[in-house]
């Protein structure tokens, strides 16, 4: 699928490699600063030199959930975009669908570390919005993405088998999931999880309404450890929605 | 060169202005201390009295000098209808070009949450509880056509039917005047969906 290698001899120089516009806000008089999530780069940060001035084309295609092909070059914290196309007809979100578009870039904003390439993870965020678009199973998408961003920055969950003892996961049991170990054994413990649950998010599988929501404050909880107890803003937009 | 005290200090100030570097400053400065000392004078006595005076209309947040703005203060305006715009300047805009004779209510920003703005921050606070007593039958969202601008109408079209108020989104599509051929690819496709019984 990469269309072109780097040019030999300018390893500073990437030519169209596949990306989404995470986040854009205004720099200097002209300019554009963006956090794109690419292929084969990971998330990285770039200016658009001129974006907002003339060359309309050019800004009108950087928005968000739009699947772009982008060519940078330079080396540090912040390239130069010199080329940006759409690579195809963006999804058009909708709603609920588009508050959560917001939580899956503000999520990837906030976890995953800049220039750190996890094409799986890129396949799973371009399904994630496919299916935000269809409307059909926004809470299966967003628990699939969650999995799998955990996964790529090495936080993945441990689903199948107990923490200490190694044993399988039984359905109907309760388990308190230990965030730097794995689900053990329930005792009272308020935020336990039935089995079911935790083999539902191994299979992103949710057929019940009460691995639904055991799965959402599960990952929940371990999202918002992860974030050092500072709180997504997206989250509030679902308040009035659901 | 590099000039330190009053001087200085004043193109430094200039720059803050959209649209003005080092250089334009310059020339601003030089122009207003050589040339028109007077027109000096009047620049900043009038932008003392200004931000003396100006503030945020206390029903609509629009920039005016008085507690109300002169939208909201009149009695001529249809108080049933209620658009909401990002920013003061689309409410000169709206009002300059179309026959609207509601009232208006500004965001002074919109939802992004990615730039740490949510509904809190937006003072949408404000806005739901006019829509609980204000006798509102229509809210017109003419938030901008961006993602977020999107996202603002939705958030505020749920927050509209808890109150069980109509809610209209002004439509988006071709320019007046223009062709086809040079619309880009979202704004044709857009325009395309909202296509009206002719």
């Amino acid at each position: 699928m990469p269309p072109e290698a780097p040019r030999r001899g300018d390893p500073s120089r990437v030519l169209l490699d596949h990306a989404y516009l995470l986040h854009r806000r205004d720099y200097r008089e002209t300019s554009l600063l963006l956090e794109l999530f690419t292929l084969r780069h990971g998330r990285i940060g770039v200016i658009a030199k001129g974006a907002r001035r003339g060359r309309q084309g050019f800004a009108a295609v950087l928005q968000p959930f739009v699947p772009l092909l982008v060519s940078w070059s330079g080396r540090g914290e912040l390239a130069n975009l010199n080329h940006a196309e759409a690579a195809g007809i963006g999804v058009r979100l909708q709603h609920t669908a588009l508050f959560c578009g917001f939580y899956l870039n503000e999520l990837l904003m906030r976890l995953l570390p800049p220039h750190d390439p996890c094409p799986e993870l890129f396949g799973t965020y371009r399904g994630g919005l496919e299916t935000l678009a269809a409307g059909e199973d926004l809470e299966t998408a967003l628990r699939s993405f969650e999995l799998s961003l955990l996964e790529a920055i090495g936080y993945g969950l441990q689903l199948r088998v107990e923490a200490e003892s190694g044993e399988a996961i039984r359905p109907e049991r309760l388990y308190s999931y230990r965030i730097d170990a794995g689900p053990v054994p329930a005792g009272d413990e308020a935020d336990a999880v039935h089995g079911m649950t935790l083999l539902a998010l191994h299979d992103r599988r949710f057929d019940t309404s009460q691995t639904r929501t055991e799965a959402k404050r599960l990952m929940r909880r371990i999202i918002a450890h992860h974030l050092n107890g500072r709180a997504l803003k997206s989250r509030e937009l679902f308040r009035s929605s659901s | 060169m590099r000039q330190a005290g009053a001087i200085a200090e004043l193109i430094e100030a200039l720059r803050c202005l959209p649209g003005v570097g080092p250089k334009t400053a310059q020339r601003m400065t030089l122009h207003l201390l050589q040339r028109d000392r007077d027109a000096a004078g009047r620049l900043s006595e009038a932008l003392r009295q200004a931000l003396e005076k100006v503030g945020l209309c206390a029903q609509c947040r629009t920039l005016t000098e008085h507690s109300l703005c002169e939208y909201c203060a009149s009695p001529g305006r249809d108080r049933s209808l209620l658009c909401i715009v990002e920013s003061p300047a689309e409410v000169l805009a709206i009002s300059r070009s179309t026959g609207y004779k509601g009232l208006f209510f500004v965001l002074n920003g919109r939802l992004s949450p990615l730039d740490g703005i949510g509904p809190e921050e937006l003072g949408l606070d404000v806005l739901e509880q006019r829509l609980k007593d204000d006798g509102v039958a229509e809210l017109i969202l003419a938030t901008n056509t961006t993602v977020e601008g999107e996202a603002t109408a939705h958030y505020l079209s749920d927050m509209a039917r808890r109150h069980g108020i109509r809610t209209t989104r002004i439509a988006h599509g071709i320019p007046f005047g223009g062709e086809l051929e040079y619309v880009d690819g979202a704004t044709l496709s857009h325009a395309f969906d909202g296509r009206k019984d002719f």
